[in-house]
């Protein structure tokens, strides 16, 4: 396996923002209301890039961690909206482990990515945000998630398979899957939990639906 | 001892090979692992990447049932003992608006921290009929299991001790490296498979470099990642074992282990040579 290259800046981002000086100002009340709503302390950071240095995917992103922290400092909303950064986060923790200040970096991070999910927006990572979702709706389907019908469900969306087809990869799934399957590590039917209703029901209430 | 168990989806499906080990493991130690009934999914990295409410919802439900129990939770996967542990510090904090009643006075393990505690270690050595002895391993915790601190209340994040005390314990050796707890990228692995590889390769890699046979695993993701994710060509392979299978290996040295044969990368061979199971 070739070690692959950094995906470096997306371009839209680099583009719109390339020369934009630090004074200038993005939503004012972007700050407060992140801090508010997420109770982390985003003022304490004095740039010491620890979080960034600790990342192992930071070379991924298009605004590295401690970007993140300023970015929102400074109320530049929708930079880290359209940013691959919210998306390839692993919710690893190490930011947030490391940082010396106590500054919870993934749960900012994790804030925004929640955000992102509920704005009208392409996200900058389609098929992670798509593999949130997908799993998401599965454990609605069945209240447990099943690996196979997961992966059946996330491949078979046409924009996946067909890009999957192009580059092979769906090959390798296949050969993967049967290879598991000879091992008897495939499930072949979901289990679908009694109390289905309850958590069908949590999710109408997430999307502000009355019973 | 009775414990509630919460297994997780993958314990049903790729990682049955932990779930079996698990059940003759603690069959063995005379502890009574009781399942949550009719358990759901925790939301796993989903949950919370899209909505944290959800994130706390979901296990909710779970604890709920547990707390009914009235027993303690033990969870042998990472990211579900993650997503437990932070649902009850949440709810502890403050009020969710959730259909269920839960009270969160009980205890959520991990699985290798609750065997790690001192008395479970003297009765797993008790156990022990054949040491794995020459048995060369590193031990991999992950991410979810130790990060972060707050949640997880492990205080030895940097250099976790919980799975190399277990290998201790039954007699094998343990080396120490400086991965234990870098992440695989398993969370984005479907998404961006190029990301995950190189994290992963990478951690194989430091594990050959320790001079080890074999890496000890918790985590069903980590499993399924070290032992499937395609290698450099020229680059090995180790047999990547939960700490489960191995610790039935030294309770039972006869008894027929076939999830030995769930593993991509076969174990047979090298616990061949160590005499460890019948050619």
């Amino acid at each position: 396996m070739a070690d692959t290259q950094p995906s470096g800046p997306n371009p839209a981002v680099a583009d719109q923002f390339a020369g934009r000086r630090l004074i200038e100002r993005g939503h004012s009340r972007f700050l407060e209301h992140t801090q508010n709503a997420t109770g982390i302390d985003i003022g304490a950071c004095y740039q010491c890039e620890r979080c960034t240095n600790a990342c192992p995917v930071a070379r991924y992103m298009d605004i590295k961690p401690h970007q993140v922290i300023r970015y929102t400092q400074l109320g530049w909303r929708e930079a880290l909206m359209h940013s691959t950064t919210i998306w390839v986060c692993l919710s690893c923790e190490m930011c947030t482990t490391y940082c010396p200040n106590a500054v919870d970096v993934a749960g900012l991070i994790n804030h925004l990515r929640n955000t992102a999910a509920r704005l009208p927006i392409r996200p900058a990572e389609k098929e992670l945000a798509q593999f949130h979702q997908i799993f998401l709706e599965e454990l609605r389907r069945f209240g447990r998630v099943n690996e196979l019908w997961l992966m059946a469900t996330f491949n078979r969306r046409p924009a996946i398979l067909k890009k999957k087809l192009k580059d092979g990869s769906l090959k390798e799934d296949l050969s993967l899957g049967f290879n598991l399957w000879r091992r008897g590590r495939l499930k072949l039917l979901p289990h679908r939990s009694r109390g289905i209703g309850e958590i069908r029901k949590l999710y109408r209430h997430r999307r502000g639906e009355s019973d | 001892m009775a414990l509630s168990f919460y297994p997780g989806c993958s314990l049903e499906g790729m990682a049955n090979d932990y779930a079996r080990s698990i059940t003759a493991v603690f069959e063995d130690l005379g502890i009574d692992l009781v399942e949550i009934d009719d358990w759901s999914c925790c939301g796993s990295t989903a949950a919370h990447s899209l909505d944290e409410t959800m994130s706390v919802a979901l296990p909710a439900r779970n604890l709920a049932a547990a707390g009914e129990m009235g027993l303690d939770i033990v969870s042998p996967c990472a990211m579900c003992f993650n997503r437990l542990r932070y649902a009850q510090l949440m709810l502890k904090r403050r009020s969710f608006d959730i259909p269920w009643q839960v009270d969160t006075d009980f205890a959520v393990h991990d699985m290798t921290r609750f065997l790690a505690a001192p008395d479970m270690l003297a009765q797993i050595r008790k156990r022990v009929v054949r040491p794995l002895a020459n048995l060369k391993t590193v031990c991999y915790y992950g991410c979810q299991m130790v990060r972060p601190p707050s949640i997880t209340g492990y205080t030895d994040f940097e250099n976790p001790q919980t799975l190399d005390a277990i290998m201790d314990a039954v007699g094998a050796q343990v080396k120490d490296w400086s991965y234990k707890s870098t992440c695989c990228g398993a969370s984005i692995g479907i998404g961006r498979r190029e990301i995950r590889d190189t994290l992963t390769n990478r951690i194989l890699d430091k594990a050959a470099h320790t001079g080890a046979e074999a890496i000890v695993v918790s985590c069903p993701l980590c499993q399924a990642n070290l032992d499937t994710v395609p290698r450099r060509p020229g680059a090995g392979r180790l047999p990547v074992f939960y700490f489960t299978e191995l610790m039935r290996l030294a309770f039972r040295p006869a008894a027929e282990a076939g999830w030995f044969r769930a593993h991509l990368t076969n174990p047979l061979p090298l616990l061949n040579t160590k005499g460890l199971v019948a050619a």
